[in-house]
């Protein structure tokens, strides 16, 4: 019975109530000449200690219905088709500017960091068996959510955001994080870290090490969609002057490459191109995934009321047919 | 026999009521209740002036970010449900939200995960401008649905020193909330973590350098600002004066963080609060009732039994 909680277990001590039919009798008390030579009748002293009883347990059902009675939250585990997914998110200041060209109308809430805010948190509520975790990074990883089900925090988080970013875009350290989220956990679907930026940097040759490391050791995989200006660098073609100071896209496309998991990149110049990448995805990631489906905490209360309305009818009945003078 | 003739039997109709209102119970009739309810979004200093050990409480952490951590998650626990937080980041001149505000009772132990992993270290930059940071953030709140209050928590300390603060240029008072002063008033020392948060010193005042995104304006003024000594200790202090002039010029509250209780108490201010319509069952009230006209139905009975010698 560990699975049934109250809501306001205290209450539970007016059930000492269920004492007070068997110290009061609940019956006008009638004069009677001799009680001594009535016999004693051992039907009516059954009827008494039933009425009684009952009393006493319609007592106890209603303090207990009170309380608040209920089973808890239980978790079954199901298989599911799904991924772990980690949403990489750069909240660096360019997220802030909209995709060049017509496909939006030119609205100014719709920038490329509210195109994708809306496409994710589409593609987050229609994924029902995926664990997600949020990480943003600018200059800094920063951690936003754990791995979980829990589908309204993580469109919560995929919404959030500043109207205006800051700082150095720094992919490294939010990659590390990510993996992190994998990292001594029990493997069970595919594991994604989907990267979504606009941009890059450059990885230190420190931090590349420890992607190598960290991307093997987890045997996660990374999508990045690229979130490209229509002046951007192509990730594929080789740029008319390579720097990895003026085009890191290029060069970290390049790096991704060589980590030796699955890696693919989409370049996304519009929303539909966006909406289309994580339609790919989606298609993609589906390997048998064991998730927790939560059985929401059920009010048992009910069945309390119930109980007390059966336990009083003794009651209603033996006051219904009680006497209140001789009658002979 | 009529009914006149037989006394009004009472404990019959107390027992009679106390079942129709225990089988009215079963369906759960419900009400219309208003109830007040809550939207919280914290904004949370991160800068590494909040990791001066300044608090002395007995089962709290010492140092100022770790201390709001531990009571914002004990006043968390306080709100009634319905009420909504959200939590954002706070350094440099802005505030990073990380989540939209969230149901507390359904999404409790994600909200209080998240605000453990709080950490310096997420800062995107070292620098704090209070003032203006604290207006970006009210913007931010502004911006979301009514009724969402902001609570900044912060220690003050301006990193660099500015000579003017900004004037605010929003409506004072037009979103309600609290600024939450943390530390201490005695100038403390402001360790110094590397990444892995072991503690390699002590802020040094030659550790700091200008800044070097400033406007030609601060330019200008910063000839105005004293230098700041360049050699000994850098020190950390409460910047009470200052957090309550930007409460004041903002039509926020001020609140210094002494205590948990203080911080629970104050969220549960009915200034705060927000009115909120949610169906409420009576069937506990019913059958309550139902039970107290049970017992009372006992009332002046005797205990009958076989008296021993009948009178």
């Amino acid at each position: 019975m560990t699975n049934v909680g109250f809501a306001m277990p205290w209450l539970l001590l007016a059930a000492l109530s269920a004492l007070i039919p068997w110290l009061a009798s609940g019956q006008r008390p009638l004069r009677y000449s001799s009680l001594t030579v009535a016999p004693t009748d051992r039907v009516s002293t059954l009827i008494d200690r039933t009425v009684r009883l009952s009393a006493s347990l319609g007592l106890i059902a209603l303090v207990v219905a009170v309380a608040g009675p209920y089973r808890r939250e239980q978790t079954v585990e199901r298989l599911g088709f799904g991924a772990e997914i980690v949403l990489l998110i750069d909240r660096s200041s360019s997220m802030n500017e909209s995709f060049v060209g017509r496909y939006l109308g030119g609205a100014a809430r719709e920038t490329k960091g509210a195109v994708a805010r809306e496409i994710l948190t589409d593609f987050v509520t229609r994924r029902k068996d995926d664990l997600f975790a949020v990480v943003a990074f600018s200059a800094a990883p920063i951690y936003v959510l754990p791995l979980t089900q829990d589908r309204g925090a993580v469109s919560a988080a995929v919404r959030s955001s500043t109207e205006r970013g800051h700082g150095i875009t720094n992919i490294g350290s939010g990659l590390a994080m990510a993996l992190d989220f994998f990292e001594g956990r029990r493997k069970g679907g595919a594991r994604i870290i989907l990267l979504v930026s606009d941009g890059a940097a450059r990885i230190e040759e420190e931090t590349r090490e420890r992607l190598h490391q960290g991307f093997s050791g987890t045997d996660a995989r990374l999508y990045w969609i690229y979130l490209r200006n229509r002046t951007g660098v192509h990730l594929d073609a080789p740029p008319e002057n390579p720097g990895e100071s003026t085009t890191p896209e290029y060069f970290l496309h390049q790096f991704f490459q060589t980590l030796g998991s699955p890696y693919r990149a989409y370049e996304a110049e519009n929303a539909d191109a966006l909406r289309r990448a994580v339609a790919d995805i989606e298609a993609l990631e589906n390997d048998p995934l064991p998730y927790l489906e939560k059985i929401p905490r059920q009010d048992l209360s009910t069945y309390g009321y119930v109980a007390a309305l059966v336990f009083l009818l003794p009651l209603l009945a033996s006051r219904a047919l009680e006497v209140d003078r001789w009658r002979f | 026999m009529t009914s006149g003739d037989r006394p009004f039997r009472w404990r019959l109709w107390l027992a009679l009521l106390a079942a129709v209102l225990t089988a009215v119970a079963i369906a759960h009739p419900r009400v219309p209740f208003e109830r007040n309810v809550f939207r919280y979004f914290f904004v949370i200093d991160i800068t590494q002036s909040m990791n001066v050990r300044d608090y002395h409480v007995t089962g709290q952490p010492a140092d100022r970010l770790g201390f709001v951590k531990q009571t914002l998650a004990e006043a968390l626990f306080e709100l009634p449900c319905g009420s909504e937080v959200g939590l954002g980041l706070f350094t440099t001149r802005n505030a990073e939200l990380l989540f939209e505000p969230l149901e507390i009772c359904e999404h409790l132990p994600i909200i209080t995960d998240v605000l453990s992993h709080i950490d310096w270290r997420m800062a995107w930059a070292a620098d704090s401008y209070i003032a203006t940071g604290l207006y970006n953030a009210l913007r931010q709140v502004g911006q979301r649905k009514p009724a969402t209050r902001l609570v900044f928590l912060s220690d003050g300390q301006q990193t660099p020193d500015e000579a003017i603060t900004p004037p605010f240029m929003g409506k004072a008072g037009e979103v309600k909330g609290v600024v939450v002063g943390v530390g201490g008033s005695q100038p403390m020392l402001v360790p110094k973590l590397d990444r892995e948060n072991r503690q390699t010193g002590y802020w040094e005042n030659a550790d700091l350098t200008a800044p070097e995104d400033r406007t030609p304006t601060q330019q200008f003024e910063a000839q105005a600002i004293p230098e700041t000594p360049p050699s000994g200790f850098y020190l950390s202090r409460l910047h009470e004066d200052h957090l309550k002039r930007l409460a004041a010029s903002t039509g926020l509250d001020y609140l210094r963080l002494n205590s948990a209780e203080d911080l629970r108490h104050a969220l549960r201010s009915d200034h705060y609060a927000e009115p909120q319509r949610v169906q409420v069952d009576l069937a506990p009230l019913l059958a309550g009732l139902a039970w107290l006209l049970l017992i009372a139905s006992y009332w002046h009975t005797p205990r009958l039994r076989r008296p021993a010698v009948a009178r």
